[in-house]
C-alpha cells in the first residue's frame, strides 16, 4: 500500500498535465505588445480586394524594397491611393461608376464634414531591420498570406519566432543586437515609454514566470543562455553575491527559520554562502558557534547545543555520523576540520576513528584522492606505512 | 632606471591622441544597512550587536573602444568587425557596527575584540572586491573569435568562477564552438579577490605564519595577529595553515559546445585546478610538520603540488515545437576526476503548451570540496531530488510546485518534501497583489506558512509595497515556535535612471520578540520593474 502515500501527488500531476493539454495559446508565436506597441487604425481597406485586382505589395509600397530601418513609414499615402482611387477632397461624397471609390467615408468610417479625419497611430517598433536585406524573399514569407487579410494589423508583422526560422543563430546571446536596439553599452534596451520588454519563450524556456526570480537555474545554465543580452552580470551577482538578503529567496525572518533549509541541504547554501566565513563567523558572533565562548556547554546538563548522545567517545550512539553523511556542509557552518581531526585522525593520541566510508581503501575515490592531492593524506597519515590506498590500519 | 621608465611614460603620452568619448553604462549603488543581530545566552537576556553596514557598487560597461563599430551602429546595421568592450563590477562594503567592531568576554577578565577572536568577521568588515573586470574583443577573425581578459568569470557548466586571465572562443566553420580559459583562480588572498570564489566553503579565515628565527630554519609557524592558541595539530586545518590558502592556483579549462543551432544545444568541457605546495621558504623546507621523508621524489617533505578540482562536465538540452505545444528536455552532468565521482546530475523536461508549463526534474547531489579538504575522504552520501513544478503565464499568474528530497543513507533513508504555490493578480493599472503558501516536511524539521503582498504605484515615478509573512516551525530538536514579519518598502524615481529605496522590516516571534531592519539604496541606474 506504499502506492497510495505517492497518489496526492499523482493526481496533481495529472490535473497539470490535462491543464496543460488543454491549453491552446502558443505565447512563443504571439505579437509583443512592447515590440509592437498598439496602433490606432481608423480606416477601411482590404489587402484582400486589392490582391485580387492584381496588385502587387510593391505597387502600393514601393519604399519596402529598398528601407533599412524599421522606423520608416511604408504606409502608402492619400497620393498612392489617388493613382487607382478618383480621389478629390473637394468632392468628399464622390462617386465614380465603374471606378474604385473615391468617397473619404470608403475608407474612414464614420468621417463627417464637420470633423477632421481620424489620425492613424503607427509607433515604430524598437528593433533594427533592413528590408532591402530581406527583399529576395517573397512578401508572404514574412508578412503572411495577405490574399484572405482585409486591414493588415500587427498580426501580419512577423513574430520573433518566424525570424529564427530563418536565423538559426538569431536566439543566441551575440545576436540579440542584430534586431533589437540597445542602449548604452550594447545590451538590450528593455524600457519604452509604453513598457518593459521581457522574454515570451521565444528562446529556450526564457519566459519571466511567477517563480522565475526563485529558480532560474536552467535558464542560466542552458549553452548559448540569453541572459546577459539584457542583464549586466552585476545584476546576477547582486543577489548571488549579495550583501541585501534578498526577499524573494530568504523571506521574513530568515535567521531564524533557516536551520531547517540549511540542515536539508536544500537549497544549496553553499551556491552564493562560504559556510566559513559567512556561516560561521555569524554563529560564533551569535554565540552558537564552536569556538568562542557561549552559554551552551555539552558537559552540562540541559546546556548543549547538540542532543545527547551527539557525539561520544568511543562507543555510544554518535548521532552526528548521520547528520555529517547527509549535509557536512551544515556542521562546517560551526566546525572547523581540525574539530573532526580531535576523534577522526591517526596522529598520536587521537582516537583514531575512521571517517572513511566502507571498503575505502579499495575504492575508486581513495585512488583518485591520493593520485591528485597527498596534502589532505598528511593531515592525519604521517608515515609512509599509512599513505595509499594499500595501507591496512593495525 | 626610474628616471628611464619615467621618460618613457612621457614620451608615450606626449602624442597620445585626443580622448574620445565612449558609449558606456554605469549602475552605482549606495547601500546603507541598519539592522540587529541577536548574541544568544542561556543565561540572562539575550544581547543585541548592532550591524551597521555601507556598501558601494559600480557595475561599468564601456562599449565599442575605440568606435570601430560606430558607423554601423548609426545606420542600425548589426555590429560585425572587432568591438572593443569593458565590463567591471567593483564593490566597497564596510561594517562599523558592534558586530565587526564589539568586544567579546571570553572569561570575567578577558575581553577581546570580536575580530581577533573570529577572524572571519573581517570577510565582513571591510571588502573592496573586484567581482570580474575584463576587456572583451569581439568579431574578430571574420566574427569568428571572442577573447575577453583580465578578471573574467568562467561558467563551468555548474556554477561561475573567477578567474585572473583570459578565455577564448572560437566558432568552427561547423556548427560548434570551442572556448579555453587559463588563469589563477581568484581566491580570498588575490588582490582584490572574493571569499566567495573559492573553491568550496570550507576554508576558514585564520592564519598562520612562519616567523624566522635568528639562523635559518630556527623559526616557528605564529598565528597572525591572534589572541588565541592553536589546538589542533599543526597541519590540522588550512584554517590555520593560511599561507597553503594564499597560493596561487592556476586552473586551465576546456569545453566544445554547438553554436548556430536552432533548437538543440550542448557541451562538454574540462576544468582543473591545483596549486603548490607552501612550505618552500627561499628554497629551504619550512614545512611545519616533521621532515619524515616521505616524498623523497618529490621536493621537500610534502608532494611539491596537489589538485584542488579536476572536473568534467557535459550539459544538452533541446526544443521539440509542435504547434502551440513545445517540449524542452535538458540534462546536466558533472564528474569530478579528483574523486572519480559523479557529483552532480540533473535531467528533467518542460512541457509549454501556451500560458500553461509543467516540468518534473530529477537530481542527484554528492557533495565534493576543494582537493585540500578532508571532507573529501569522509563517509558522505549523496542525495536525490524529484520535483515537479506548474506555472500558467497569463493575466492571473500562478505557480505550484513539489518536491521530494531523500538522503541516499547506508543504513537508513529518510526523506523530505513540501509543496509550495503562489499567485499574483492585477487589479487595474496600479494595484497588484500576490498570495503565496509554503508547507515542507520530514528530515530537517516542518514548515507552514504563507506570504501576502501588495504593490501600488500611486503615481508614475512612486512604487510602494507591503509584504506580511507567517510562517509556524517545528525542527526536530527544539521546540515550535511561529514567527511574522512586515516589510514595507519604496522606490521613489527621482530622476530618469536615479531612485531611492527604502525598506523597514519587522519581525516577531515568541522567542525573540521584535527585531527590525531598516535600508535605503540610492540607486543610479534605475530600471523599474516591468
Amino acid at each position: 500500500m506504499k502506492f497510495l502515500r505517492y497518489l496526492p501527488l499523482l493526481v496533481i500531476a495529472a490535473a497539470l498535465g490535462a491543464a496543460v493539454v488543454r491549453a491552446e495559446d502558443d505565447r512563443s508565436v504571439s505579437w509583443s505588445p512592447i515590440v509592437y506597441p498598439e496602433q490606432r487604425l481608423p480606416l477601411v481597406f482590404s489587402h484582400r480586394i486589392h490582391l485580387a485586382k492584381g496588385a502587387t505589395c510593391a505597387t502600393c509600397h514601393p519604399a519596402a524594397t529598398t528601407s533599412r530601418s524599421a522606423v520608416d513609414n511604408l504606409i502608402p499615402t492619400e497620393a498612392a491611393c489617388r493613382v487607382c482611387h478618383p480621389i478629390d477632397r473637394a468632392e468628399p461624397m464622390k462617386v465614380v461608376a465603374g471606378a474604385p471609390p473615391a468617397a473619404c467615408v470608403a475608407c474612414h468610417p464614420g468621417w463627417t464634414p464637420d470633423k477632421p479625419v481620424e489620425r492613424v497611430y503607427l509607433t515604430p517598433p524598437p528593433l533594427k531591420f533592413d528590408h532591402s536585406a530581406h527583399a529576395k524573399a517573397p512578401c508572404a514569407r514574412c508578412h503572411g498570406d495577405m490574399t484572405k487579410v482585409d486591414l493588415a494589423t500587427t498580426r501580419q508583422l512577423p513574430t520573433m519566432s518566424s525570424c529564427l526560422s530563418c536565423h538559426t543563430d538569431g536566439g543566441e546571446e551575440r545576436r540579440c543586437a542584430d534586431c533589437h536596439v540597445t542602449r548604452p553599452g550594447g545590451q538590450v534596451e528593455t524600457q519604452f515609454p509604453h513598457g518593459a520588454l521581457v522574454p515570451r519563450s521565444t528562446g529556450m524556456g526564457d519566459a519571466h514566470g511567477l517563480g522565475f526570480a526563485k529558480d532560474h537555474t536552467q535558464e542560466a545554465r542552458q549553452v548559448g543562455a540569453t541572459c546577459t543580452a539584457c542583464h549586466d552580470r552585476s545584476e546576477c551577482l547582486a543577489c548571488h553575491q549579495g550583501v541585501v538578503k534578498p526577499m524573494e529567496f530568504h523571506p521574513g525572518n530568515y535567521v531564524l527559520t533557516h536551520g531547517v533549509e540549511a540542515k536539508r541541504g536544500t537549497p544549496d547554501c553553499s551556491a552564493c554562502h562560504r559556510a566559513q566565513s559567512f556561516c560561521a563567523s555569524c554563529h560564533e558572533r551569535s554565540g552558537v558557534g564552536a569556538r568562542v565562548t557561549s552559554g551552551f556547554d555539552a558537559t552540562q546538563p540541559g546546556r548543549a547545543f547538540h542532543p545527547p548522545g551527539w557525539a561520544t567517545a568511543g562507543m555510544g550512539p554518535n548521532r552526528h555520523k548521520d547528520e555529517a553523511r547527509r549535509n557536512i556542509t551544515s556542521c562546517a557552518s560551526c566546525h572547523r576540520e581540525e574539530d573532526c581531526l580531535t576523534c577522526h585522525s591517526n596522529e598520536p593520541g587521537k582516537l583514531r576513528a575512521s571517517p572513511h566510508p566502507r571498503g575505502w581503501r579499495s575504492s575508486a575515490r581513495c585512488e583518485a584522492l591520493d593520485r591528485g592531492n597527498r596534502r589532505m593524506c598528511l593531515r592525519c597519515h604521517i608515515t609512509q606505512d599509512e599513505l595509499g590506498c594499500n595501507w591496512s590500519a593495525p | 632606471m626610474r628616471r628611464v621608465v619615467v621618460a618613457a611614460i612621457a614620451l608615450a603620452i606626449l602624442p597620445a591622441t585626443p580622448a574620445h568619448a565612449y558609449e558606456f553604462w554605469l549602475r552605482a549603488q549606495s547601500i546603507g544597512q541598519a539592522y540587529q543581530l541577536r548574541q544568544y545566552r542561556l543565561v540572562g537576556p539575550d544581547l543585541f550587536q548592532g550591524r551597521r553596514r555601507y556598501t558601494q557598487t559600480i557595475a561599468l560597461r564601456i562599449s565599442d573602444i575605440g568606435n570601430l563599430s560606430a558607423t554601423r551602429r548609426q545606420q542600425r546595421i548589426p555590429d560585425r568587425g572587432l568591438r572593443i568592450t569593458w565590463q567591471s563590477y567593483l564593490r566597497i562594503d564596510h561594517d562599523f557596527g558592534q558586530y565587526t567592531s564589539g568586544r567579546i568576554t571570553l572569561s570575567p577578565a578577558v575581553r577581546r575584540d570580536a575580530i581577533d577572536v573570529i577572524p572571519e568577521l573581517a570577510d565582513s568588515a571591510a571588502g573592496l572586491d573586484l567581482l570580474y573586470g575584463h576587456v572583451t574583443l569581439e568579431g574578430l577573425a571574420d566574427d569568428r573569435l571572442t577573447i575577453q581578459l583580465g578578471r573574467v568569470l568562467a561558467d563551468d557548466g555548474w556554477g561561475t568562477s573567477g578567474l585572473d586571465g583570459g578565455t577564448v572562443r572560437y566558432e568552427l566553420p561547423i556548427p560548434l564552438a570551442v572556448t579555453a580559459s587559463a588563469g589563477l583562480r581568484v581566491r580570498a588572498a588575490s588582490p582584490l579577490g572574493l571569499t566567495a570564489f573559492e573553491l568550496d566553503g570550507t576554508s576558514g579565515a585564520g592564519c598562520q605564519e612562519y616567523v624566522e628565527g635568528p639562523a635559518p630554519g630556527t623559526g616557528t609557524w605564529k598565528l597572525i595577529d591572534r589572541n588565541r592558541r592553536i589546538t589542533g595539530s599543526k597541519l590540522a586545518s588550512d584554517f590555520e595553515l593560511c599561507p597553503q590558502r594564499e597560493v596561487r592556483q592556476p586552473s586551465i579549462g576546456a569545453s566544445i559546445a554547438t553554436a548556430r543551432v536552432r533548437g538543440f544545444g550542448a557541451e562538454v568541457g574540462y576544468r582543473r585546478t591545483w596549486s603548490e605546495t607552501y612550505g618552500l621558504i627561499d628554497g629551504v623546507d619550512r614545512l611545519a610538520n616533521p621532515d619524515l621523508g616521505l616524498y623523497p621524489d618529490d621536493v621537500g617533505q610534502a608532494p611539491a603540488s596537489g589538485v584542488n578540482e579536476e572536473r568534467l562536465h557535459a550539459r544538452v538540452h533541446g526544443e521539440l515545437r509542435r504547434g502551440a505545444l513545445a517540449i524542452s528536455p535538458y540534462a546536466n552532468a558533472r564528474f569530478s576526476l579528483l574523486h572519480a565521482a559523479l557529483d552532480r546530475a540533473d535531467a528533467g523536461v518542460r512541457v509549454r503548451r501556451g500560458e500553461h508549463s509543467v516540468e518534473p526534474t530529477v537530481g542527484y547531489f554528492l557533495p565534493t570540496f576543494d582537493g585540500d579538504s578532508i571532507f573529501n575522504v569522509f563517509s558522505i552520501e549523496p542525495t536525490a531530488d524529484a520535483r515537479l513544478g506548474y506555472e500558467y503565464e497569463g493575466t492571473l499568474a500562478l505557480r505550484a510546485s513539489g518536491w521530494l528530497r531523500r538522503y541516499l543513507h547506508a543504513d537508513a533513508s529518510p526523506m523530505s518534501g513540501g509543496v509550495e504555490a503562489g499567485i499574483e493578480h492585477p487589479f487595474g493599472e496600479r494595484w497588484r497583489a500576490r498570495l503565496d503558501g509554503l508547507w515542507d516536511d520530514g528530515y530537517g524539521g516542518r514548515r507552514i506558512g504563507g506570504t501576502g503582498e501588495v504593490a501600488w504605484t500611486p503615481r508614475a515615478s512612486l512604487w510602494l509595497r507591503g509584504r506580511m509573512i507567517v510562517l509556524g516551525v517545528r525542527r526536530e530538536d527544539r521546540s515550535d515556535f511561529v514567527t511574522s514579519s512586515a516589510v514595507v518598502s519604496s522606490s521613489l524615481r527621482i530622476a530618469d535612471a536615479v531612485a531611492l529605496h527604502l525598506v523597514a522590516s519587522a519581525d516577531r516571534d515568541e522567542v525573540h520578540e521584535l527585531q527590525t531592519r531598516v535600508f535605503a539604496i540610492i540607486d543610479l541606474a534605475f530600471a523599474p520593474e516591468p
